[in-house]
């Protein structure tokens, strides 16, 4: 039973990530990507991370796709022409994917895969919201603090990037 | 959750243990405060306060070079995330020394463009401290943060130049690039925590599958785990894109070109320091899986060396000259990645080959800083046509920063080669050391190349009407610069001629 699901929601995931990026309008093609997400999330439950599903509903498809979509149109961006591909990119990009396809395939046939031994309970399942927080704020102080740099410095460089400032008397 | 756990995880969180790092955090907020609180006509201070700043937070952090925490008792803080070692110790000093450096080729580099100045210390300040908790992160988490905080300073870094198209090209494909890497990595990160984790094996980690020491176990216990496998090769592949090895290399020519000048300082210097602190670290935790990793690393170093020399010959703009000899350089110390597999005390080499790395390219890129116009990616080779005749300072730097690169006797990238190469021949990589000598022939032709249109006079080009001069106009260089060039380019050669201490120093605290 929990195999048809696992092939429900991969085929959900993989077909809608197709799309992403086969369709034409970007509006369309980012409702796919939430739908994408949906399936993965669906696959970590599968998975027993039932944290892990419930913040990548409410974090990516929530809040990061509705932006996505709101630049989209913020921008209106008319799809242009596509530049034809030259006859060397379409015949190296066909090798490249045929072999990245072989090695996919050798890698899911090597008979390693199949006696991988059973995953045990790992010794502390991180199930709880309660136990996560607890550990963020304790083994892991260190980490959060430095994310919080991140935030920062990711915050000046939209500043930077997108603020006008020919008005500055300072540039000189 | 009870008292006893909570209190000996706010023990373990020895914040003096990272004061340095804390310190540059500090000053990179008060230049922001600077900015709200002094008036616009001060705000030529505040580069010097990040200069000064950091040279206070340097010179405290040699002062206190040997600190309790290298102790193995105290060794590890904040729950194992960090481990302090004499390695890690030396990096900083590293990151600190280049960061000095990236600030001082920026503020001369910005005074020239139309662009905000503070956020750009800002963000080298806050990347640099990130650099040096990389150094010695003991945990894929920290690993990770660190590392995505120094990728995300760089993708802000290298598009900085906004209104440079080839300044966000540049951003834009190493955002991808980037992102793609990350994703690499994590990927690995994941693989390992798995086999790691897994209770069912024998050696498994007991409390914390992410920890270095605890992974290093269990892979000396399971020597053919096929998931950990998969894990290590794709780490691996992660790690090789920050330093730009082949095949994770085609980022190098844009990313460099369209960047600000001392953002590819440091993207060349303390980017690729960085990815090899990470990857001297990681080789030691994999040393288990030394059956996939020599081949792996063995194949990576031999192709790194042939296409970053090959595809440098016919640059004609330096700053994807000096990218892809930069590619070159990480195929070297590759070589001395692999030594440490077989060779005890290797690591010291390329250490030591990093700093004469930075003390050489910091040297051509405070050059090419001063010579470049205000198209920032714009600098070709005839712009260096008879500089030494113009200004026989700037010429003879660039000529000792270019000679010690290319590795020639006496200069300090000399030493640093044969270093290198000396415990890969303990190790009997020969046929690797045929293609670095082959190699490092080829990297003679295209720096001297560089050498020669700065010395000697070529025959004018033509120049067709309407077409203006495109060479930016010279002018002296600025007694601070001067100072700082002079001073790398002495050391380029003072160590060529008395680095023995140094190495006897390096070897016996490595």
């Amino acid at each position: 039973m929990s195999d048809t699901y696992f092939y429900i929601f991969a085929a959900i995931t993989v077909a809608s990530a197709l799309a992403v990026v086969f369709k034409r309008n970007t509006v369309g093609a980012s409702l796919a990507f939430l739908l994408s997400l949906c399936g993965v999330a669906g696959l970590f439950l599968q998975l027993d991370a039932q944290l892990l599903a419930v913040l990548l509903v409410l974090v990516y498809a929530g809040a990061v796709v509705a932006l996505f979509l709101f630049i989209i149109m913020l921008l209106n961006m008319q799809g242009g022409d596509r530049p034809v591909f030259k006859k060397m990119t379409i015949v190296s990009s066909t090798i490249a994917g045929a072999l990245l396809l072989t090695g996919v395939y050798l890698l899911a046939k090597r008979p390693e895969l199949a006696r991988l031994p059973e995953a045990g309970q790992p010794a502390s399942v991180l199930l709880d919201l309660k136990i996560y927080g607890a550990k963020l704020f304790t083994t892991y102080l260190l980490p959060v603090q430095v994310v919080g740099f991140l935030l920062l410095i990711a915050m000046l460089g939209v500043i930077v990037l997108s603020k006008k400032f020919e008005g500055l008397e300072d540039v000189k | 959750m009870n008292l006893e756990t909570l209190t000996a995880a706010a023990n373990s969180n020895q914040w003096l243990a990272i004061m340095p790092e804390l310190m540059l955090g500090c000053i990179a907020l008060l230049l922001l405060v600077l900015e709200v609180v002094l008036p616009k006509s001060k705000h030529d201070l505040i580069p010097g306060v990040a200069i000064l700043g950091q040279v206070g937070v340097l010179v405290g952090l040699i002062l206190n070079y040997s600190t309790p925490y290298l102790d193995p008792s105290m060794r590890d803080t904040f729950n194992g995330l960090l481990a302090h070692t004499s390695q890690g110790q030396f990096m900083r000093v590293f990151f600190l020394l280049t960061s000095i450096l990236v600030c001082a080729l920026g503020s001369v580099a910005l005074a020239k463009q139309r662009m905000p100045r503070i956020e750009f210390f800002h963000i080298v300040l806050v990347v640099s401290a990130a650099m040096m908790l990389l150094a010695q992160s003991n945990h894929f988490v920290m690993l990770f943060v660190a590392l995505e905080t120094v990728t995300v300073g760089f993708y802000i870094l290298v598009s900085y130049v906004r209104t440079n198209p080839l300044s966000l090209e540049a951003g834009l494909k190493y955002l991808i690039m980037g992102a793609l890497s990350s994703s690499l990595l994590l990927f690995g990160i994941v693989m390992l925590y798995g086999a790691a984790g897994n209770p069912l094996l024998p050696g498994h980690a007991e409390t914390d599958a992410m920890n270095f020491d605890q992974i290093a176990n269990f892979l000396a216990q399971n020597p053919d785990n096929f998931l950990a496998q998969l894990g290590v090769v794709l780490v691996l592949a992660g790690v090789a894109f920050k330093i730009g090895a082949v095949p994770f290399q085609i980022w190098v020519p844009d990313v460099y070109q369209g960047a600000p000048t001392p953002v590819t300082a440091f993207l060349a210097v303390g980017s690729k320091a960085a990815g090899f602190a990470v990857l001297i670290t990681l080789v030691q935790v994999f040393a288990a899986y030394k059956g996939i990793l020599v081949p792996l690393l063995s194949l990576m170093a031999a192709a790194t060396i042939i296409f970053g020399n090959l595809a440098a010959l016919t640059q004609h703009n330096v700053k994807r000259l000096i990218g892809l000899s930069g590619v070159s350089h990480a195929g070297y110390l590759l070589i001395g990645v692999i030594a440490i597999l077989f060779v005890p005390n290797a690591a010291a080499s390329i250490y030591f080959y990093l700093v004469t790395y930075l003390l050489a390219s910091f040297a051509v890129f405070g050059v090419m800083t001063h010579v470049a116009g205000v198209n920032d990616a714009d600098q070709e080779l005839e712009h260096y046509t008879n500089l030494a005749k113009e200004d026989p300072f700037l010429g003879g730097v660039l000529a000792v920063g270019l000679g010690s690169l290319a590795g020639i006797p006496p200069l300090a990238g000399f030493i640093g080669k044969l270093l290198v190469f000396i415990p890969a021949f303990q190790a009997g990589l020969y046929w690797l050391l045929g293609i670095a000598i082959v190699g490092v022939v080829i990297s003679i032709y295209y720096y001297f190349g560089w050498i020669k249109a700065a010395f000697f006079s070529a025959w004018p080009v033509p120049t067709i009407e309407n077409e203006s001069e495109t060479r930016p106009a010279r002018t002296p260089v600025t007694f601070g610069l001067g100072t700082v060039l002079g001073l790398l380019a002495l050391a380029s050669v003072l160590f060529g001629f008395y680095q023995q201490p140094v190495i006897a120093w390096l070897t016996a605290a490595l």
